[in-house]
Parts: structure tokens; C-alpha cells; sequence
């Protein structure tokens, strides 16, 4: 479904990421491991258009979007809630909504839409008319999640949803996450909160100072020893 | 006294509508537009022009005047404006840009204006008739003017609140970058809403020539007077325009009947100190986060 290559972001004189390629098919949970500053946000950054890296390759159900401006790689379907979740405080949670569905693909499908974001976050139904600055750290991340799922993407990319949120918030959002994927939408996050995403996800990526070192399906990712020392606190055989 | 407070409301009713425009231009396209007062001169000389040469009535002129001050303040932007959009590196950076290319744009409309009318004082008579209005007499044409800019105001702010297309120029002044994660054009949406503050400061101009002398030279105090209603209501804010707007109105209306006319612009600059003396970021602003 989305394949990206080629991949590299610099930040002046620094190579933040270099030649970066993954991909993520329909239905599909990839979840994206790596310490602080290893390049986890430039690479979603980069895919979404909000960051230059002129020689990278995107290609989402065989169009090529590369070229294409961050507006443009939305309504081509590819969302991102972005780190610190990129929401308009002094909106109102309907009108952040409102905006969600603003791509062309979305319109027809809006109230069909909005249902489900209501079904996966009801606190957001009863929340409408609140101004979204006013609201707590997890209700913001559900409100930033709903807006992006308000643009029927085929690809949502999650930049550490599980932030700042309790222990019961992150089982309730991995469990919608679940939700999400169920609907046919390929999800690619970026978590350090490594058991409770390898649970839930299909594949990984881990990545080191700017370079993809390797990658797996999640319950081979779980029972690797050096996974599990840098991301489990742990060797297997200790963990018992 | 009533009258003093009438002639106020009216004046300040044109100062918030003059505000909202450039509230739009600056909150959210970012561009600090320093001819703004040229372009609501250029409407009262067009207008002006209209009725003199074609005995076409001011209002009518307005659907003339309105969808080509649109259009030139369009074409403005994606032509002048957007280059230096592109090269700059942060919205403070455009700022800057912005200030030294409208300034030296105000020179250059003032001087078309001077060549082509002189630096004489224009006005015409239009509905100059007087009406009773709470016992005191008012001309018509003000009362027109008020009342068609509390319909342009109204109209304004239910498009900015109401629509996808007024949520998405707010969602721009809110935050350009998530704007793009939904799928908003920024340059396009900031192209707009700069035509559309170029459109409400024509239709401002339109209104005023109805009962105000005006010359080539005069479009610097309404800049100023709509930058200090901006800065004081809360810049981006459509409220505190109103607001802020009222309040210099009817402040320089009672200090001229009342005090000395010679003291208006000081009463100006009184009122705009004393706000954000207590209020730094406007009456209705937000500090920086
Ligand atoms: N705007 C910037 N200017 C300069 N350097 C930057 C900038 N943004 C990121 N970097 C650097 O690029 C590298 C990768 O940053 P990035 O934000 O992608 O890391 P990350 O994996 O998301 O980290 P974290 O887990 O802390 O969010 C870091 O070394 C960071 O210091
Ligand atoms: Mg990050």
C-alpha cells in the first residue's frame, strides 16, 4: 500500500536520517523503535511532506506522491498526527473535526466518518463545543487522532500517541488504534513505549542513529535479545 | 451629548471595519501592510469618480468597488507578496519583508493618486439629508454608512465562524503548519484572506467618502488608526476590532465636542497606552505561548 525509499533528512550540517525505506501495507500496524534523536519524527516528517529530502520516494497505492506538497500528500490519502499532536487549541473540537474532512476524499464520506471517530472516542461527542486548548493532554491526542481519521486516509502515521498518557490511556488508545486497523486503514507508528505497541503490532522497524538496522515481525522483534536490552529492559532469559 | 455619542458610534463602527481587514491581511497571511490606508483612499476616489462621472450611487458603486479591490489585492499577493512568502524562513522574517515592500508600495499608490487628482480635498453629496434619530438630527448618509458596516461585520464574522472555508483562514492564524495536515493550501488560503481584508477596507472606503473629505495623502491616519485598533483590541482577534474600534470612536468624538478638537489624536494614543498598559496582548488577546 505505501512504500517509501530513499529517505534522508539533514538538519544543516546534520544527517539526521539517512536512506530510510519501509512499508506498510492496508490493515497493517508497523510500529517504528528507536532511542531519543534517532531520527523516528524526521522520517514520519519527511513522508508527510512537512520536511524537505529531495531524493525521497513515496508511493501510496502505486501513485507517486514524492513531489507533492503536505496538503496534497493528505488528500492523497496519508495522515499524520504529528509529535505534540499539531492540534488548533483555539478552535473548537467540532471545528478541529470540521477541518479533519477537509480533503476532497473525504467529504462524501464525512458523516459516515464522524460516526466512527464518535464511536472510537465518545468523550469527544460529548465534548463538541469545547475549546480543544482547555482540554487534557489525552483528550487532546483524541482529538488529534479523530481529526486525522476525519480524512479517510488509507495510512495513518502516529508520532508517539502514548505521550504523557496513563497507563489505562494508552491500553484504551492501543485498543482504538486496533480499531482503526480493523477498518482497513494501515497504521505506522512511532512508540517508545515498546511492550504495549510490539502487542498490538504486525511488524517493526528499529532505528539507530539515523539508519533503519533492522526489522521484523513484532513477535520475533519481542524475543530478540538486543531488542529486548535496548527497548524490553531485558534479556529474555533474565525477564523470567 | 447624544449627538457626540452618535457621531462616535458611527466613526468608531467605520475604525472596526477598517480593523477587520487588517486584521485578516496581518493575522493571518502575515503581511504587515502598511499601504492599507492607499487602498481605502483608492475605493473613495473610485467612488467618488462614480458618481461624479457616471452619477452611479455610491452603494451601487460598492458592487463594483468590492469584486475588483478583491481582485487587485489577489493579484497583490500572488504576485509582489508571494516571493517574499517563499524566501522567508519564519513568519517574524515576513514580517519584516512585509513592513519594507508595503511601504514603499504606500509611495508609489499615493503617487498615481497625486497625479491623477492632485493633493486637494474631495468630497461629494450624496443622501446629505438630515434625520431625526433619538431626538438628535444625523445625516443619512452616515446612518447608511453605519448600518451597512454592521452588515458587512456581521457577514464577516459568520463566514469566519460558520463555514469550512472561514474555519480553514482561522485554522491558517491558529497554526500554518497543522494547517497543512489538513490538507489546507496556506499560500492559497493567506492569498484570500489578504483579499478579502483588501475587499472590507474598499467597501470602508466606499462608506467614509459618503461623508468625509478626503485627499490623496489622507490614507496613513486610517493605517495608523486601524493598526492601533488592531494592536489594542488583540491582533486576529474579530471581537476585540469591534470593541476596540467603538471605543476610539466615541473617545474622539466626546474629547472634540467636549474638549478641543485638536486633541483627538492624542486622545489616540491616551486610550492605546492605557490598554495595553493593562492588557500588553490586546483587550481580547492571548500572551505568546
Ligand atoms: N529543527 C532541527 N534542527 C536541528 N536539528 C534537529 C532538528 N530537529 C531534529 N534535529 C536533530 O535530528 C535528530 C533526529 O531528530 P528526531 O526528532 O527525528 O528524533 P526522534 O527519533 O523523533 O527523537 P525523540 O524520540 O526524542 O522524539 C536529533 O539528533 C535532533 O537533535
Ligand atoms: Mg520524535
Amino acid at each position: 500500500m505505501l512504500e517509501v525509499s530513499n529517505i534522508s533528512v539533514t538538519y544543516g550540517q546534520h544527517h539526521a536520517l539517512s536512506d530510510a525505506a519501509l512499508h506498510v501495507e492496508r490493515g497493517e500496524i508497523i510500529v517504528i523503535l528507536g532511542a531519543n534523536g534517532a531520527g523516528k519524527s524526521s522520517l514520519l516528517k519527511a513522508i508527510a511532506g512537512l520536511l524537505p529530502s529531495p531524493a525521497k520516494i513515496v508511493k501510496l497505492a502505486g501513485r507517486d506522491l514524492s513531489r507533492l506538497p503536505p496538503h496534497e500528500i493528505v488528500e492523497s490519502g496519508l495522515a499524520l498526527v504529528p509529535e505534540g499532536r499539531g492540534v488548533f487549541g483555539e478552535l473548537t473540537v467540532a471545528e478541529n473535526l470540521l477541518l479533519g474532512a477537509n480533503p476532497k476524499r473525504a467529504r462524501a464520506v464525512e458523516a459516515a466518518q464522524r460516526a466512527k471517530v464518535m464511536t472510537l472516542f465518545p468523550r469527544l461527542g460529548e465534548r463538541l463545543a469545547q475549546t480543544v486548548r482547555t482540554m487534557s493532554g489525552g483528550e487532546q491526542q483524541m482529538v488529534a487522532i479523530g481529526r486525522a481519521l476525519m480524512s479517510n486516509p488509507d495510512i495513518l502515521l502516529l508520532d508517539e500517541p502514548s505521550l504523557g498518557l496513563s497507563p489505562l490511556l494508552v491500553r484504551e488508545l492501543f485498543a482504538a488504534l486496533r480499531k482503526v486497523r480493523e477498518t482497513g486503514v494501515g497504521l505506522l507508528l512511532v512508540e517508545q513505549n515498546a511492550r504495549e505497541s510490539l502487542a498490538i503490532a504486525d511488524r517493526g522497524y528499529l532505528i539507530e542513529n539515523g539508519k533503519i538496522t533492522g526489522s521484523g515481525i513484532a513477535a520475533a522483534l519481542q524475543s530478540d535479545d538486543a531488542v529486548r536490552r535496548a527497548y524490553l529492559g531485558g534479556l529474555a532469559s533474565e525477564a523470567i | 451629548m447624544t449627538n457626540a455619542v452618535l457621531t462616535g458610534l458611527v466613526l468608531g463602527g467605520m475604525y472596526a471595519l477598517i480593523a477587520m481587514g487588517l486584521t485578516l491581511q496581518y493575522g493571518v497571511a502575515r503581511i504587515m501592510n502598511l499601504s492599507y490606508g492607499e487602498f481605502l483612499i483608492g475605493a473613495a476616489f473610485a467612488s467618488y469618480w462614480l458618481f461624479t462621472g457616471w452619477a452611479l450611487n455610491p452603494l451601487a458603486g460598492l458592487a463594483f468597488v468590492i469584486p475588483v479591490s478583491f481582485g487587485i489585492s489577489y493579484l497583490l499577493y500572488r504576485v509582489l507578496l508571494t516571493p517574499l512568502v517563499r524566501r522567508a524562513r519564519t513568519r517574524d522574517a515576513l514580517e519584516v519583508d512585509s513592513i519594507l515592500a508595503t511601504f514603499g508600495m504606500m509611495f508609489i499608490v499615493q503617487g498615481i493618486m497625486l497625479t491623477m487628482f492632485g493633493g486637494a480635498y474631495f468630497s461629494y453629496s450624496f443622501l446629505a439629508v438630515p434625520v431625526t434619530v433619538v431626538g438628535e438630527v444625523l445625516a443619512l448618509n452616515r446612518l447608511i454608512a453605519f448600518g451597512l458596516a454592521v452588515v458587512v461585520g456581521l457577514a464577516l464574522y459568520l463566514t469566519l465562524t460558520r463555514t469550512r472555508i472561514g474555519t480553514s483562514i482561522r485554522a491558517v492564524a491558529v497554526d500554518p503548519i497543522a494547517a497543512q495536515l489538513v490538507a489546507i493550501d496556506v499560500t492559497r488560503t493567506s492569498a484570500l484572506a489578504f483579499a478579502l481584508g483588501g475587499a472590507l477596507v474598499a467597501s470602508a472606503g466606499v462608506l467614509i467618502s459618503m461623508f468625509l473629505t478626503f485627499s490623496a495623502t489622507s490614507g496613513v491616519v486610517f493605517t495608523m488608526k486601524a493598526l492601533i485598533v488592531v494592536v489594542m483590541g488583540g491582533v486576529g482577534n474579530l471581537l476585540g476590532c469591534l470593541v476596540a474600534g467603538l471605543a476610539l470612536g466615541l473617545s474622539e468624538a466626546l474629547v472634540a465636542t467636549f474638549i478641543d478638537p485638536g486633541l483627538t489624536l492624542a486622545v489616540n494614543f491616551a486610550l492605546f497606552l492605557g490598554v495595553l498598559l493593562v492588557k500588553p496582548a490586546g483587550i481580547f488577546g492571548r500572551a505568546q505561548r
